[in-house]
């Protein structure tokens, strides 16, 4: 186990260095550096306090011996600022960050559960009307549009029903909630279910005389839900990616929102900073999700 | 469970054989020729309703000049935020242009977008992935390196990151979606070579000394196109809904050009959808409508290129 998470850790490491560095590189040949971010070319023209300036702070320094400080820096919480209003980014993460994860936490919870449930209904029912209907109801839910969604939400619930206010929290986590169903997981949870109840476990379970009941719920849908949660699992960087267009639409004050208003100003600090967070998240959640189906099925571990 | 409940639990696939078994023994069974693919699916109904219906939208866009009489992009202030008429069959938005003339010719450069954008990224993820399946070597592991750092970036997060280095337009709107796409295709034709090179004719090939060139790309490629194409249309549909969002936040393509994604960029005010929903209505139900229709032709080619499937 110990030499498996090593080796994955072998190659996840690198691979965020070398993400980092590329980053670094794209922030470090945008015009401008750290001291024309903090001062105003009007007030300070003398180029030479400038260049002292620019000593005192590394910026002479060699490329890798800059990455080295900056990349020490990230590791400590320390982001640098931001262009427009230069505001402290990590200070900004952390103000923004509890917002989204309360929006696309909770529906990627909700929506797991209700998702794999119906996937399961959906494989059991195969080939009825119950499975067509689920089937095309998970195929249209795909294909519109999560803001179009959201905006015809808007548009029934809160303006003409009065069921939600406009600017309330609930309708956006209800419409991203039932935005994410669809979107693979009501899918991959029938397909998993369909292989499990094909296995010759089942035929065994339903040859010993058990109820039907035990032998889907706790045969089958037990088995079908390994690899709905690795899926669920590699849904996660969604808590960062996903929401980014759904809180533009419903004014939320997440991560993706913020994202959104520093590409629109090109504020590249704000920009790559959050690009490489989620980074981060993705190598740390495929990380943690290896080693999980690891522990669940050594097959995975002895194969290599 | 009784045996008489699992005999009498017939499908609809057990009837299409207990037809088949009485053709055979009528002696009426005809060998029906053509591709087995196509006959597959074209007997699947949602995937010829795809068909159908993105044929119709991508005819209607090409031939949008013929079906409306106005220019997409002529400011007409005298119709300003006009309903519906038999003039204007979906209005006119804030500055008097013609809607339905926009979402027909905002159709071509979406559709563009989407589709282009997935041809190509298919077309180099083939061409690599093909290669490297089958040689492997120095540029595989590159090429296996490079597709992991760009995925991963969850894929909103790479592309407006990008749109941020390089800037708005067309051109840099898909060749930034091409960055992104090629390495999921990529990676399916890497692993489909990587099974196929073990088959016993490839070793029959690769004895009669033909060169790895023409044992890669024309002998295992076309066995490994099957879950290519799936993916292609997978990808259209990911990108023309990425080219709406992206438009819809007015970070996509120019808003000077029409596309489904910026005629929705309207809706962003709460007193244009609450008062003019043709404005965003009509087109929202165009992009899901070709995105729905493009993921059934997947699902049907899924189904059909699938040889464990009957049908």
């Amino acid at each position: 186990m110990l030499t498996y998470i090593a080796r994955r850790l072998l190659i996840i490491v690198p691979m965020a260095i070398a993400i980092s560095f590329l980053i670094y590189l794209a922030l470090d040949l945008s015009p401008g550096d750290a001291v024309s971010r903090m001062l105003s070319p009007e007030r300070t023209t003398d180029p030479a306090r400038l260049e002292e300036l620019r000593h005192a702070l590394g910026l002479d320094q060699p490329l890798l011996v800059r990455y080295w400080t900056w990349l020490t820096g990230v590791v400590r919480g320390n982001f640098g600022f931001t262009l427009t209003g230069g505001v402290p980014i990590g200070q900004l993460l952390a103000d923004r960050l509890p917002a989204t994860l309360e929006l696309s936490g909770t529906a990627l919870i909700l929506s797991s559960i209700v998702g794999s449930i119906l996937g399961a209904i959906s494989a059991l029912k195969r080939y009825t009307i119950t499975d067509n209907v689920l089937t095309i109801v998970g195929m249209v839910g795909v294909s519109v549009p999560e803001f179009f969604f959201g905006l015809v939400a808007i548009v029934v619930f809160a303006l003409n029903l009065h069921w939600f206010p406009v600017g309330g929290r609930l309708l956006p986590s209800y419409t991203t909630y039932w935005d994410h169903i669809p979107n693979l997981i009501l899918r991959y949870a029938r397909a998993a279910m369909l292989d499990a109840l094909s296995r010759e476990f089942i035929k065994t379970a339903r040859s010993k005389g058990l109820p039907e009941w035990r032998v889907n719920l706790l045969h089958g849908f037990r088995v079908a839900l390994t690899p709905v949660i690795v899926l669920i699992g590699f849904r996660l960087p969604i808590l960062i990616g996903g929401s980014v267009i759904i809180e533009q639409v419903f004014q939320w004050p997440g991560l993706g929102n913020l994202f959104v208003t520093a590409v629109r100003n090109k504020d590249l600090p704000v920009v790559m900073t959050i690009a490489l967070f989620s980074v981060v998240l993705v190598l740390v959640v495929s990380l943690l999700i290896d080693v999980l189906t690891a522990i669940i099925d050594p097959r995975v571990r002895l194969g290599g | 469970m009784a045996l008489s409940d699992i005999v009498s639990r017939r499908s609809r696939l057990d009837r299409q054989f207990d037809q088949l078994k009485r053709l055979e023994e009528a002696g009426q069974l005809k060998v029906r020729g053509g591709s087995r693919v196509v006959r597959k699916f074209f007997n699947n109904r949602l995937a010829l309703l795809g068909l159908i219906i993105f044929t119709l939208i991508l005819l209607a866009a090409i031939f949008a000049p013929l079906l409306t009489g106005w220019d997409p992009t002529r400011v007409n202030l005298k119709a300003i935020s006009q309903a519906p008429s038999a003039e204007h069959w979906f209005g006119t938005d804030k500055t008097g242009r013609d809607v339905f003339a926009r979402i027909l010719y905002g159709g071509r450069i979406s559709i563009l977008v989407g589709l282009g954008s997935a041809l190509i990224s298919a077309a180099i993820g083939v061409i690599i992935g093909c290669y490297c399946g089958y040689v492997g070597g120095r540029l595989d592991t590159l090429a296996m390196r490079v597709s992991e750092a760009i995925m991963a970036f969850p894929e909103i997060i790479l592309v407006l990151m990008l749109v941020t280095i390089v800037g708005q337009s067309l051109f840099n709107l898909m060749a930034i979606f091409i960055v992104g796409g090629w390495c999921g295709i990529y990676r399916l034709v890497r692993a489909q070579m990587l099974s196929i090179r073990e088959e016993e004719y490839v070793q029959a090939l690769r004895s009669f000394g033909l060169s790895r060139g023409l044992i890669a790309f024309k002998h295992m490629l076309p066995n490994a196109l099957g879950p290519v194409m799936v993916n292609i249309t997978l990808s259209t549909a990911a990108f023309i809904l990425q080219e709406a969002g992206l438009s819809f936040l007015g970070l996509g393509v120019p808003l000077s050009m029409p596309t489904w994604g910026n005629i929705l960029n309207a809706a962003q005010d709460l007193h244009v959808l609450q008062n003019n929903w043709w404005l965003w209505l009509p087109v929202g139900l165009f992009i899901s409508l070709f995105v729905l229709s493009v993921n059934f032709i997947g699902d049907g080619l899924r189904d059909a290129t699938d040889p464990t499937q009957q049908g």
